[in-house]
């Protein structure tokens, strides 16, 4: 993507009347930080940019805007939010159309075909960690660092985010403005993490996931980055009635993922967000993309492509499995 | 909620029908150490006077506002019981039923295990009526109106009863005239009533009734609402007749510059009518109506120098200016009762019906042996080269049934004694002709249908037994190649005349009205019933109901019948003049809700739609529930995700204390 | 030890159909084991599939959850709905290392009381042989 041609398009999509501003990425504090952008003029436009480290998923911040009380006779502000999405953050605004999270001709979707991001805790781990500030560039399949000066190359499978690895969709598939030639996609990796543990016999998968949750310590990062957990008042929140417990134990941990990766099957657009996050390092991805695989192979659907799809969660076919059913 | 909950518990002993099983008295002392239970008893039947009395003493004696009674299914009492606390005082719902019997004491031997289950669920039991809400049936005026859609025997009879009851009735009919397929028959089995002279009295009376408004050549567009307030839209289409001035008389058709050029619906396209036409003689409403596809005014601009009709028409009736009219009206019930199609015979291409003039179908065969038919009731087949009067016949029953082949396992259920009918129909026509029927079974069930049946045979019709595998031209016959199964003969028979039995199928246009009132087919793709067996003209949704064909294959007077019935289960609301919605509905929190609609998607009787609500200044939208529609089942609550929408006494909170109960902690 | 466990099962029965069905086998005097305990719904589609994951926490060794057959629903389509959900809810169980003979759906209509007892009989013995449910089962806390 030509960053200029980025920053041309982003001021004059601030400078419409009807919108309010758009999101987008920055280069953070240091290092290989990424920050979050809302920019509503062209000074801020400038700041914008789109490189390997753009991991962070923007959806989330469309449901996320905290809808203040109004003082009497002030009307809501209905202008639109402009957002910039990579292929999986855009199955993440189809997901909210669908599910009436947000209405089309409230958000401008620019689209950045993205050629694939990098894990910077493999970054740091096999090649260089530092708090100077760094370029990361694409590069067929090698990706540049240039820091200090020096410019390194580095193969693209070494530091592939997992997520990416598996990606099906590096093109939005929806958009306003596109910025950047699609790209085209390598193979799709198979899911490793998900079928190992489906050779796994009973028992011991009881085991892989109980040392997992138990590290959980309810901070509850997953669900405030995941761009579809936007109940404003979590059933796993409630106390009445009382779901699952406030306490932070083994079981309410457990009972809380399992709740959650079960509320998301069929909507999980596998953004990957909920894992990068995640203090305890726990593998959510594995849990949420088992969901989406069952429910690609068994169901048939994918969430997050078409915007007049009906949710999962709330359809049923005919012909659903019942092998299962006594 | 801010009453504290006082708890009584009744545990029955129903004899020794539980007793024998249940320790009764040491679950009644378990249920007097949960929380909130002031009361526990046990009586030998709770269900009798005496045991109401009990319960009913000690709500006034110890102040009690929640009930337990465990004893038998709530399938079973569970309206006794709430009527009783109700006369006691306490809101009904605040009523909860524990088991012990059905699914206890009566499956299970081993009393100490019977006695412990006994006490858990219970335990569950209390546990729930203490969260119960008190709730009230509402109740709703209803509109003392029905519609009836389909204006054949079974709409016709419908209508005349509801109206000779003394309420309006809105009969819509598509076509121009009633009497749908009954007027098409000839005689009908097994009495060989004409089937015209039996019918048109009923016809002239359904539109000469005071209160039966009749809407011929209109089509039902919408309806919405529910049981006592239907909201309907008919479109009345234009004939462009005016239908006061019209006096019938004919005069139109004859002079129509495309007289008889178009094939007639009525007669199975075997004759011809006019473009301005009167579909049969006895038609009822008896008006002209222009085919807006034929005519060549409607269809090009210009007919010759001016519309030949409206020049001979004394009445000046002709009306080339009018339009589709939209009338609107309130209903409180609806009978549907749209009939069925004949099976349409050139999917079984194998017996030739697209090729040969002379393969016909019963319904054709109707045509033809009537009177007023195309050929005036004599029977002449073209094969092919000369009209001639068939010296070989054959019918062949189940065409189109018990066919998994097109998509019809089941059977028709008219086509056995039709084609006895038509067969002694021919006999009496045909004193010598050669008659055969090919079946596969012979289903005379009805009454006088046997006895008809052999007296058909004995007019030396034969019966053979086979199913005739195809039907081709040899010169001047067709050769129908059967095996004769009783004795294992390959035959080829030549015939002039094929009449092929079809069965009866459900409308192409189906599908329209299903959408217009969320109508469900069965298997078979008729409408579904509310129950097979005791609910046959309902439908699930209330104040809908089913009669005649369209809710499967039945003859005429089964047809009648069910017409009655559904004339009679459509007045109950209307004679009450009120309608009780249950209580048992869903509610959604609004300040929970987050307007995602998969509640509206999931919901099977559309009772939820989504709503715009202001919420402290900003616009969002919220799921609503029409509590006249919403049914309760709540499978619209196990797919929210955020828990907003709640069946009432079955809410999560009152569900989840349940599993608590039940569960047991280590 | 697993001689004498007795597994406490939790059952999500429909009003219409199942209910009336085991309601049927004890009008029938049918026998069958005692470990099982009903919750009335008036709709499988109304079983919230975490329910059956609150069930286990609260304290059951195994949950069934049954109702009409398809296209047999008193509210039409509460069964279809019950079938998608609580088939990727058992999906899930069996993937997260619950052990699926834990979970049971099953459909048993007004008229089938000896099937409610094969059911029953089936879901007992399955979590009779998967022993106590110890999981992520919510622990008593005595202070």
């Amino acid at each position: 993507m030509d960053l200029e041609q980025l920053r041309k398009t982003a001021a004059e999509v601030v400078s419409r009347e009807d919108v309010k501003y758009l999101i987008g990425w920055k280069k953070g504090t240091y290092g290989y930080r990424v920050a979050p952008v809302f920019v509503e003029d062209a000074a801020g436009a400038a700041e914008l940019f789109f490189s390997p480290l753009c991991t962070a998923n923007l959806t989330t911040y469309l449901t996320m805007a905290e809808k203040l009380p109004l003082p009497r006779g002030q009307e809501a502000d209905k202008r639109k939010v402009a957002l910039m999405v990579k292929g999986c953050d855009s199955r993440a605004v189809v997901q909210l159309l669908v599910e009436k999270g947000i209405h089309r001709d409230q958000v401008v979707v620019i689209g950045c075909p993205c050629p694939g991001m990098v894990d910077p805790a493999l970054l740091a781990e096999k090649y260089k960690e530092t708090e100077k500030p760094v370029d990361l560039k694409w590069d067929g399949d090698q990706f540049l660092l240039i820091c200090d000066g020096e410019e390194l190359a580095i193969p693209r499978d070494e530091v592939l985010a997992e997520k990416c690895r598996l990606c099906r969709y590096p093109n939005p598939v929806i958009s306003d403005i596109l910025l950047g030639d699609p790209v085209e996609k390598w193979e799709v990796a198979e899911d490793s993490g998900v079928a190992e543990l489906d050779t796994l016999d009973i028992n011991e998968r009881w085991s892989y996931w109980q040392e997992q949750f138990s590290k959980c310590i309810r901070c509850y990062s997953c669900r405030n980055v995941c761009p579809l957990c936007y109940c404003q008042d979590c059933i796993l929140d409630r106390l009445n009635p009382t779901w699952v417990n406030r306490a932070v134990n083994f079981s309410e941990n457990t009972a809380f993922n399992i709740s959650r990766a079960f509320h998301l099957a069929g909507r999980c657009i596998e953004c990957g967000e909920c894992e990068r996050v995640c203090p305890a390092n726990i593998p959510l991805g594995k849990l949420n993309r088992k969901m989406a695989q069952e429910v690609r192979e068994k169901y048939g659907f994918e969430p997050g492509i078409d915007p007049d799809a009906e949710p999962f969660q709330a359809s049923f076919k005919p012909d659903d499995p019942e092998d299962f059913i006594l | 909620m801010t009453e504290k909950p006082k708890v009584g518990v009744y545990v029955c002993h129903c004899g020794i029908n539980i007793s024998a099983t249940v320790d009764v008295e040491t679950v009644a002392d378990f249920a007097l150490k949960l929380p909130n239970v002031e009361v526990a008893r046990t009586y030998s039947y709770m269900c009798s006077d005496p045991g109401q009395a009990l319960i009913k003493n000690d709500i006034k004696e110890h102040g009690l506002n929640r009930v337990i009674v465990a004893s038998c299914s709530p399938r079973m009492h569970e309206p006794t019981f709430r009527k009783a606390i109700q006369e006691a005082g306490i809101n009904p719902y605040y009523l909860e039923m524990a088991n012990i019997r059905e699914h206890c004491s009566w499956v299970h031997e081993d009393r100490e295990e019977a006695t412990a289950k006994s006490k858990k669920l219970v335990a569950a039991a209390v546990a729930k009526v203490r969260l119960l809400e008190a709730l009230e049936s509402k109740e709703v005026d209803a509109e003392p109106a029905a519609l009836v859609i389909g204006a054949g025997i079974a709409g016709i009879q419908a209508a005349l009863d509801i109206a000779d009851a003394g309420f309006k009735v809105y009969l819509v009919e598509k076509t121009p005239s009633v009497g749908g397929r009954m007027a098409q028959l000839d005689k009908t089995f097994p009495t060989l009533d004409c089937s015209a002279c039996i019918l048109t009295p009923k016809m002239v009376d359904c539109a000469s009734h005071p209160n039966i408004e009749l809407l011929s050549y209109s089509e039902v567009e919408e309806i919405g609402g529910f049981i006592g307030n239907f909201d309907v839209k008919v479109r009345k289409k234009a004939r462009y007749v005016d239908f006061d001035k019209c006096t019938g008389c004919g005069d139109c058709a004859a002079a129509c510059r495309v007289k008889d050029r178009f094939p007639s619906e009525f007669d199975m396209g075997m004759g011809k009518r006019s473009a301005i036409y009167l579909p049969f003689p006895q038609a009822v409403p008896a008006k002209y109506t222009i085919d807006p596809e034929s005519c060549l005014f409607l269809t090009k601009g210009k007919c010759g120098k001016g519309p030949k009709c409206e020049e001979v028409c004394q009445a000046g009736a002709i009306n080339f200016d009018q339009q589709d009219e939209i009338v609107e009206f309130k209903v409180g019930a609806v009978i549907v009762a749209t009939g069925f199609d004949p099976f349409d015979a050139s999917r079984k291409p194998e017996y030739g019906y697209s090729d040969y003039p002379n393969v016909i179908t019963g319904m054709e065969m109707e045509r033809l042996v009537s009177a007023s038919g195309p050929t005036g009731g004599k029977v002449k087949v073209f094969n092919g080269e000369e009209e001639i009067e068939p010296k070989e016949v054959a019918f062949i029953k189940c065409v189109g049934s018990r066919d998994a082949s097109v998509g019809n396992e089941y059977c028709s259920r008219v086509c056995c004694m039709y084609v006895a009918k038509q067969a002694h129909l021919l006999r009496d026509k045909l004193p010598d002709a050669n008659i055969r029927v090919y079946y596969m079974d012979v289903r005379a069930f009805g009454k006088g249908f046997e006895e008809f049946y052999d007296r058909v045979r004995r007019e030396n019709v034969r019966y053979i037994r086979g199913n005739p595998s195809e039907i081709f031209k040899r010169g001047k016959k067709l050769v129908v190649k059967v095996e004769d199964t009783l004795t294992a003969t390959p035959l080829e028979d030549e015939v002039d005349l094929v009449v092929l039995g079809v069965g009866l199928e459900p409308r192409a246009d189906m599908r329209q009205t299903m959408d217009l009132l969320r109508l469900s087919q069965s298997p078979d793709r008729f409408f579904l019933e509310a129950h097979p067996k005791l609910r046959p003209v309902d439908t699930a949704t209330d104040g809908v109901f089913l009669a005649g064909c369209c809710q499967g294959p039945k003859d005429i007077p089964d047809t009648v019948a069910q017409a009655k019935g559904a004339a009679s289960s459509a007045m109950i609301p209307l004679a009450r003049g009120k309608v009780m919605i249950s209580a048992q509905v869903a509610t959604v929190d609004e300040s929970t809700c987050r307007g995602c609609g998969f509640c509206v998607n999931i919901c099977p009787y559309t009772a939820i739609e989504l709503v715009t609500v202001n919420r402290f200044g900003h616009e969002v939208e919220v799921a609503r529930v029409n509590e006249a529609l919403c049914k309760g089942c709540g499978s619209c609550s196990a797919g929210c995700l955020s828990d907003s929408i709640q069946p009432k006494s079955f809410r999560d909170r009152q569900i989840l204390p349940q599993i608590a109960a039940l569960g047991v902690v280590r | 030890m697993s001689d004498s466990f007795e597994p406490n099962i939790v059952a999500f029965l429909c009003n219409w159909c199942s209910y009336a069905g085991a309601d049927l086998a004890g009008t029938s005097r049918v026998h069958y084991p005692a470990n099982i305990q009903v919750i009335r719904v008036m709709c499988s589609g109304r079983v919230n599939p975490l329910y059956v994951m609150n069930a286990l926490q609260q304290g059951a060794d195994g949950v069934l959850v049954s109702g009409c057959h398809p296209g047999d629903c008193h509210y039409m389509e509460g069964n279809f709905f019950a079938r998608r959900r609580l088939g990727m809810l058992k999906d899930l169980m069996e993937y997260v290392g619950v052990d699926p003979r834990r979970f049971h759906m099953s459909w048993v209509s007004a008229s089938e009381g000896h099937k409610w007892k094969e059911v029953v009989e089936k879901t007992v013995e399955d979590a009779r042989e998967a022993g106590p449910f110890e999981g992520f089962r919510r622990r008593r806390i005595d202070w």
